[in-house]
């Protein structure tokens, strides 16, 4: 199929190795299985990206997009759904963008529910602005803001997530691709707003990646059940995003229901407004 | 014939109601009226009031000398009394005290007819509505019209109190034609929807607030989105959301709100995706005084965002100019891919103006959307007007919009060449812009002389109402203040004797726009910042 090919001209910037390409790959792959599924159409779907590493990424899909402001993905996001309810959202945010700038939007929309997917490359760091703390980077980190090492404990977005209320939570990792793709797929589908947390080791200024793959295990294989919410805030303490020593890291889908979505509530949203047609009479409005 | 009545009692005794509904009765029975509401920021107790100024002519202002003061508290009185005319009279309830009272036993008619006191209202609407001598069938079809199934109960107090013995009577002679009667914020929502609005996305803060609410109210019968987002950043980000995938949309706040959608606004010129903003100025910095007017935001408004890029401001200075300005400022936003701010204040917002008639719209708000793309669409192609011709996703082709400098196809770039390509191709807009509103009048001359009087905005109607007493005087109003019209401002100030900047702000703003545009100092000024709107006698006594 012709329309698979969802390469673009642009030159990739990102360093070499960067594991932002392991993303970019489960995203095209999971797209174009979605696509052969008939879960999806290519014209139907936009990304929205917002400012960082991860917001490049807009440029190296080709498909609509919006490449936003920082921390304002998930409002643009929302904004596309109302605008046509017939297109699939998918953001993508970094740590610092979703986190920092953004947190406001994030708790809300776990609370609204639009359906929209939110891919948050979660590197636990500000990697394009050369590695400044974030808020789900680890006390004692020492980068060019922080010399003398972060002073507060990370926070955690899955935690967040769930007590916000959102309908689809799940965490993977760029060193798992074959489980991203997995994840992925599901959150796109999933009707509401889903929520994927991304580990992502920066290998330039904050390289998790021999921590990570020590500690991962995937909840699917512990036959793990994500429709039931007390046990998924247990799983979700089970690792605070301290670089500890102690802990396991679950990655999967640690909650997930069906609920109405943030657009359903609405009677107006039935089809795209380009193709809304009205005749006002202007001299009536004044009911005069 | 001019009458003024003030209406005054406590934040929740129904003040602008009772004053906006005497107000429709009066433009129903062909009167001209103007509606001013003045309110602290409370939602118990306190002073609200609102002035009506009632007349055979055309009238846009009021001057602070009543016919009559309505008084639901004793603090009316006190506060108001000295403004009263010599010949006026108060009305109101029993208790009160005061030596130019007519009281109405109030409490026992209630309890007569078992309503609770806020119909009491309605008893003194009747009153005065008879005193002037309105036929009684007309007030009820008003009541009617405005109450739908609740009309009956109010209608059987005001036939109440037409049973109610005068104590005089001045029949006023009925003009024919009823007028159009409505508030500015009413204006910029029915121009909103009759320009085909979308989705408005808005956070309350006054005195933009009544859009919200007048637009959520509407929604059935016109078929629109109201949505009410986490705060004003939500709100602007969202709207250009849903408008780059081809909903109309229109955000409303005032100068705190707008505040925190600087960013956006910037992202807007970048990605030149279409939006509306309904700036409705509020008195001072910060907080300030919430509930009060002022013209302070006219450098905010064409300096916000960071970074050059087009923008159009358009200041109505009457409840009908911000209906109609409204509709031009969909039509521009979609057509030039651009941000149109509709400057507005409390004042024009929340007073209410009588029209004869409302004219056609100049233009017809449509999307400029193409809805058959070719397979090599490019978001952002340069073009020898500046704008890139629009289509949204869900069609066919890849579509795209970005905060970042991209190239025709909207990818990012940073080489120099596309770079200044890319900014020039932005702003040659403005050119385009300035030549489409060289044809939607962005000034207007009202009255003859060779003095002339300049301003913007809410300050319109006093200066109108000023002009009767002013000889030889012109009023040059400037409607789009950015692109500026400096080509028609500057013939019109050069060919005057002696100009008058009149602004309700502390630093003439105007002025200094002015001077930049045209390198003309206006030096005589009459500026106002207390809050409160100009009264003509007020500038007269200035000029003079």
């Amino acid at each position: 199929m012709k329309n698979l090919n969802l390469q673009t001209k642009a030159q990739n910037t990102w360093c070499p190795g960067c594991f932002n390409f392991v993303i970019l790959w489960a995203f095209q792959e999971a797209i174009r299985e979605l696509i052969k599924e008939r879960k999806l159409q290519k014209k139907n779907l936009v990304v929205v990206t917002g400012i960082g590493c991860h917001g490049k990424i807009y440029d190296y899909l080709d498909l609509n997009g919006f490449y936003t402001l920082h921390g304002r993905v998930i409002p643009t996001a929302v904004g596309i759904k109302l605008g046509n309810p017939e297109l699939t959202v998918v953001g993508f945010g970094g740590d610092g963008d979703t986190f920092a700038e953004g947190i406001a939007h994030f708790l809300h929309a776990c609370n609204t529910n639009p359906d929209i997917t939110m891919l948050v490359h979660d590197n636990q760091v500000f990697a394009l602005t050369t590695g400044q703390m974030t808020p789900t980077t680890e006390k004692e980190y020492k980068g060019p803001s922080s010399p003398e090492g972060k002073k507060t404990n990370p926070i955690n977005p899955i935690t967040l997530a769930l007590a916000a209320g959102a309908s689809f939570v799940a965490r993977s990792s760029a060193t798992h691709k074959q489980h991203l793709k997995r994840i992925l797929k599901e959150a796109i589908v999933h009707k509401g707003f889903s929520f994927v947390d991304i580990l992502q080791p920066c290998i330039t200024f904050h390289n998790t990646a021999p921590y990570l793959s020590k500690r991962i295990y995937d909840l699917k294989k512990e036959r793990y059940n994500p429709r039931n919410f007390d046990l998924a805030f247990q799983k979700a303490l089970e690792w605070n995003y301290s670089l500890d020593q102690k802990s396991r890291i679950p990655i999967g889908i640690f909650y997930k229901k069906r609920r109405e979505t943030f657009e359903e509530g609405f009677f107006q949203l039935k089809k795209p407004w380009y193709q809304v047609q009205r005749k006002v009479n202007y001299r009536k409005l004044f009911h005069h | 014939m001019r009458k003024t009545i003030l209406i005054g009692g406590k934040a929740g005794q129904g003040i602008a109601m009772t004053s906006t509904l005497l107000g429709k009765i009066f433009a129903n029975a062909g009167f001209y009226v103007f509606n001013y509401r003045d309110y602290p920021s409370l939602i118990r107790g306190g002073h609200n009031f609102n002035v009506l100024a009632i007349s055979d002519s055309p009238v846009f202002s009021f001057e602070k000398d009543y016919d009559i003061i309505v008084a639901l508290d004793q603090n009316t009185i006190n506060k108001h009394k000295k403004y009263l005319k010599k010949q006026g009279f108060i009305l109101g309830g029993k208790a009160l005290k005061s030596q130019k009272l007519i009281s109405l036993d109030l409490e026992r008619i209630l309890s007569a007819m078992r309503l609770p006191p806020i119909f009491g209202n309605n008893i003194l609407i009747g009153y005065i509505a008879h005193y002037f001598g309105l036929p009684l069938a007309d007030v009820l079809r008003v009541i009617r019209r405005e109450f739908g199934k609740k009309a009956d109960v109010v209608s059987k107090s005001i036939k109440f109190a037409y049973g109610i013995k005068l104590h005089h009577q001045e029949k006023v002679r009925k003009k024919r034609k009823k007028k159009y009667f409505f508030s500015g914020n009413e204006a910029i929502s029915l121009g909103a929807i009759a320009a085909g609005l979308d989705i408005y996305f808005a956070y309350p803060m006054t005195p933009a607030t009544p859009v919200l609410h007048y637009l959520a109210r509407k929604q059935k019968e016109y078929n629109i989105l109201v949505v009410q987002p986490e705060n004003e950043i939500a709100v602007i980000n969202a709207a250009l959301g849903a408008s780059f995938a081809g909903a109309k949309t229109m955000v409303g706040t005032s100068g705190g709100g707008f505040c925190l959608m600087a960013e956006a606004c910037s992202l807007q010129g970048m990605s030149e995706v279409p939006l509306v903003v309904y700036l409705a100025q509020r008195t001072g910095p910060s907080t300030g005084v919430p509930t009060y007017t002022t013209q302070g935001d006219l450098k905010f408004a064409l300096n916000i965002g960071h970074g050059e890029f087009p923008r159009i401001v358009v200041a109505p200075g009457d409840a009908k100019e911000a209906f109609l300005r409204t509709i031009e400022a969909f039509y521009l936003s979609q057509k030039y891919r651009t941000l149109v701010i509709i400057l507005g204040d409390k004042h024009l917002g929340e007073s209410h103006f009588s029209f004869d008639e409302i004219e056609k719209p100049r233009v017809q708000s449509r999307d400029f959307l193409i809805k058959n793309p070719s397979p090599d669409y490019k978001s952002y192609k340069i073009t020898k007007d500046g704008v890139s011709p629009r289509t949204v996703p869900g069609i066919g082709p890849t579509v795209r919009a970005s905060g970042y400098e991209h190239d025709e196809e909207g990818i990012t770039t940073e080489e120099e060449f596309k770079v200044s390509q890319m900014t020039e191709k932005r702003l040659r807009k403005i050119e385009s812009i300035r030549k489409e509103i060289a044809r939607l009048d962005p000034i207007k001359v009202y009255g003859r002389g060779e003095n002339l009087i300049v301003s913007w905005g809410s300050t319109k109607g006093a200066i109108i109402d000023s002009l009767k007493k002013l000889k030889g005087f012109r009023f040059l109003q400037i409607i789009y203040l950015e692109p500026f019209p400096w080509l028609q401002v500057e013939r019109e100030i050069k060919k005057a004797k002696r100009v008058f900047l009149v602004e309700n702000n502390a630093t003439g703003l105007l002025g200094k726009v002015i001077r930049e545009q045209t390198g003309i100092l206006i030096k005589r000024k009459i500026l106002k910042y207390n809050g409160r709107p100009f009264y003509p006698s007020e500038i007269i006594k200035k000029i003079k």
